[in-house]
């Protein structure tokens, strides 16, 4: 299961899985968001390459725009998927504290 | 009754759908003796009736729930109306547009004997009067054998449709496949090996291992998903980065060109992640950039290491390039092996959920580096499937396996005579060329071996057997081994006249000749067996540090005493 959803001064909050499976849901979320955001993964468990890819679609929209997404509360297992995919180098990454 | 009977036998016959939709109306229209009549079909994807009006127009669709058709499909019940103009259920648009009358109509669900919904069927204006109770009882039993007879139509078209989707996809399949490398290109001193096993007909992994000017390139690339997608892009990425090297594109301009093109084309949320390497099979060097594509391994044969990379890049389309950061260079020794992996192998779940991982593929190749690629690449393939033990293989796996050959030995034998020197030269300019070995270190070789083996004939006057000369390669160099059998010991790593044992002799044996060589060599070793009445001495030559700078040196001793 996966839960989307704004948190605490307007960080947005992602919980579960992101697979293949939620990734519409977390897809259509991430399209209604504007300007410079961060998504705090520290309840992310997981993600896929089809979840990268939901990140990086939203990256692409939000950097068109003069914004970013920026990741916030990284775990060392997902900053191992964000480094070993080179996606290091397309988002700022707050390791978990 | 007896005409439901007479209809159930036409409709036993058609295999199409709109073969059989006719005869379910003209079965219907002469039971019910009724003037017209249609069939919708039930779209439960969409949750929508469809009628097929003809071939060639697009069909008319109604939302399950309005009018009386999508009522009928509903309520699942039948549909008696004698007025329809009373009836606000009843859209006058179709007759408006036909220029029909409808005058009463009689609506029915199709309901096959699985209690599945197949359609609706509406009967219009029934000959000399509206349809009454004994209409209402044919239509239903007459129902009941139409629904069967168009469902078993639908199903038998499914499958045609699904068996020629089949077809196609095993020609994408075949397309797919020829872009691989029909055979490994043959890099001496090398062994490549590749191969890919996609997770359906097509897979978004593809490989390649080719020949260009500038060396051997070795590409793995992944797209997101897999499928017929996938498959084309990656398909796509191969071919552009095997034209961009055979056009003389360096690695960075190849990556580039590719990454950007692949930007602007591929879906927002697509991507690849692929290695690009170009090895240089004289310096041993691969050069490599890795666009996410991770982690490549390079076992060390030397201490049984493997030593793990890290992308240099993000994967490729997933945005614009316009600089690089720096190629890695892994310098390959003799028997090492540089390992590109798909994460179909490091991410195979076994029942328990628990994946294969890094260290099952590095303990792999620890126990089986010193077989062919072909063979490690069915090893990790068998253990990946044993370790699977009957988990489903759900992403594509593709293997790249390039590896340099372990310190190889040659063995000639050669006269007891001055006149053998030349075919010994051509020995060591052989095997220096076929294993790739610094041509640098060639002078001092030749050198040391003309002035042991001139010794051997010179001193050795009581034998008539042949001269053994072994050249082994080893790291960033080579070791040549001299055995001399039915001799007296004579070692030469101490001094010539200390040896009392040898045969008289006016002439002292090349003094200067073996001061020199301890100066050329790495190491000179004497070593005689008592038994056998042999003599082995063995010598080792490397470059330095840099292989240019142990060039130099070499070519600084080339002078002969």
């Amino acid at each position: 299961m996966l839960a989307i959803d704004y948190g605490a001064d307007d960080v947005i909050v992602i919980a579960g899985r992101l697979d293949s499976a939620q990734c519409p849901a977390a897809q259509s979320f991430l399209d209604k968001v504007q300007g410079t955001v961060t998504l705090d993964c520290s309840k992310l468990e997981y993600i896929s390459s089809a979840g990268l890819g939901v990140l990086l679609k939203t990256q692409k929209r939000l950097i068109a725009s003069a914004g970013k997404l920026r990741l916030s509360g990284v775990s060392s297992h997902l900053r191992d998927i964000f480094v070993y995919s080179g996606f290091d180098q397309i988002f700022e990454i707050e390791p978990a504290r | 009754m007896e005409a439901i009977l007479g209809v159930t036998s036409a409709l036993a016959a058609p295999f199409d759908l709109m073969t059989m939709l006719a005869e379910v109306v003209n079965a219907a229209k002469q039971v019910l003796d009724a003037d017209r009549g249609s069939v919708w079909l039930y779209d439960p994807n969409a949750d929508e009736l469809v009628l097929e009006v003809a071939t060639g127009i697009r069909p008319v669709r109604v939302r399950a729930g309005t009018g009386l058709a999508g009522t009928c499909a509903r309520e699942r019940k039948i549909i008696n109306v004698p007025d329809c103009y009373a009836d606000p259920r009843f859209d006058p648009a179709v007759d408006k547009a036909s220029g029909y009358r409808t005058r009463c109509m009689l609506t029915l669900p199709l309901v096959d004997h699985k209690d599945v919904l197949v359609g609706v069927m509406q009967v219009l204006n029934k000959a000399g009067g509206v349809f009454d109770d004994d209409d209402e009882v044919l239509a239903t039993a007459l129902a009941a054998q139409c629904a069967v007879a168009l469902q078993r139509v639908r199903m038998t078209e499914a499958l045609i449709e699904g068996e020629k989707m089949q077809q196609e996809l095993q020609v994408a399949r075949t397309v797919q496949m020829s872009t691989f490398p029909a055979t490994m290109p043959s890099v001496p001193g090398y062994d490549a090996y590749g191969t890919s096993r996609p997770a359906e007909l097509t897979g978004g992994d593809t490989f390649d291992l080719s020949l260009c000017g500038q060396g051997l390139v070795a590409v793995l690339g992944d797209a997101t998903g897999h499928g017929i997608g996938p498959a084309l892009s990656v398909t796509q990425m191969q071919a552009m980065l095997r034209m961009a090297f055979r056009l003389g594109a360096s690695l960075e301009t190849a990556l580039i060109q590719v990454n950007n093109q692949l930007a602007e084309t591929l879906a927002d949320d697509r991507f690849i992640t692929a290695f690009v390497g170009i090895l240089d099979p004289v310096a041993h060097r691969m050069r490599f950039h890795s666009a996410g594509q991770g982690p490549i391994l390079h076992f060390q044969a030397a201490t049984g290491a493997c030593t793990r990379y890290k992308p240099t890049s993000f994967p490729l389309g997933a945005m614009q390039l316009t600089s690089l950061r720096p190629a890695v260079d892994v310098d390959l020794q003799p028997g090492d092996i540089l390992m590109l992996i798909s994460d179909g192998v490091y991410e195979y779940r076994d029942a328990k959920d628990e994946q294969f991982g890094e260290e099952r593929v590095e303990e792999i190749v620890r126990a089986h580096h010193s077989a062919s690629m072909a063979e490690l690449a069915s090893r990790l393939l068998e253990s990946v499937q044993a370790f699977a033990n009957g988990a489903p293989q759900e992403d594509d796996i593709t293997l790249v396996l390039v590896k340099r050959s372990a310190a190889t030995s040659a063995h000639r034998t050669f006269k007891r005579s001055f006149d053998s020197l030349q075919g010994i030269f051509d020995f060591t300019s052989e095997v220096f060329a076929r294993e790739s070995v610094d041509r640098g270190l060639l002078a001092a070789v030749d050198f040391t071996l003309e002035e042991l083996f001139t010794n051997m004939v010179k001193y050795s006057t009581t034998s008539d057997a042949a001269v053994r000369v072994d050249i082994a390669t080893i790291d960033r160099g080579v070791e040549v081994t001299l055995t001399d059998y039915d001799v007296e010991p004579f070692d030469v790593t101490q001094a010539p006249d200390a040896d009392i044992t040898l045969p008289i002799e006016k002439r002292k044996p090349g003094g200067l000749g073996l001061h020199l060589i301890r100066r050329l060599v790495d190491s000179v070793a004497y070593e005689y067996s008592k038994e056998e009445r042999r003599s082995r001495i063995t010598f080792r030559k490397t470059s330095a540090e840099a292989p240019k700078a142990a060039a130099a040196n070499a070519g600084g001793e080339d002078a002969r005493d």
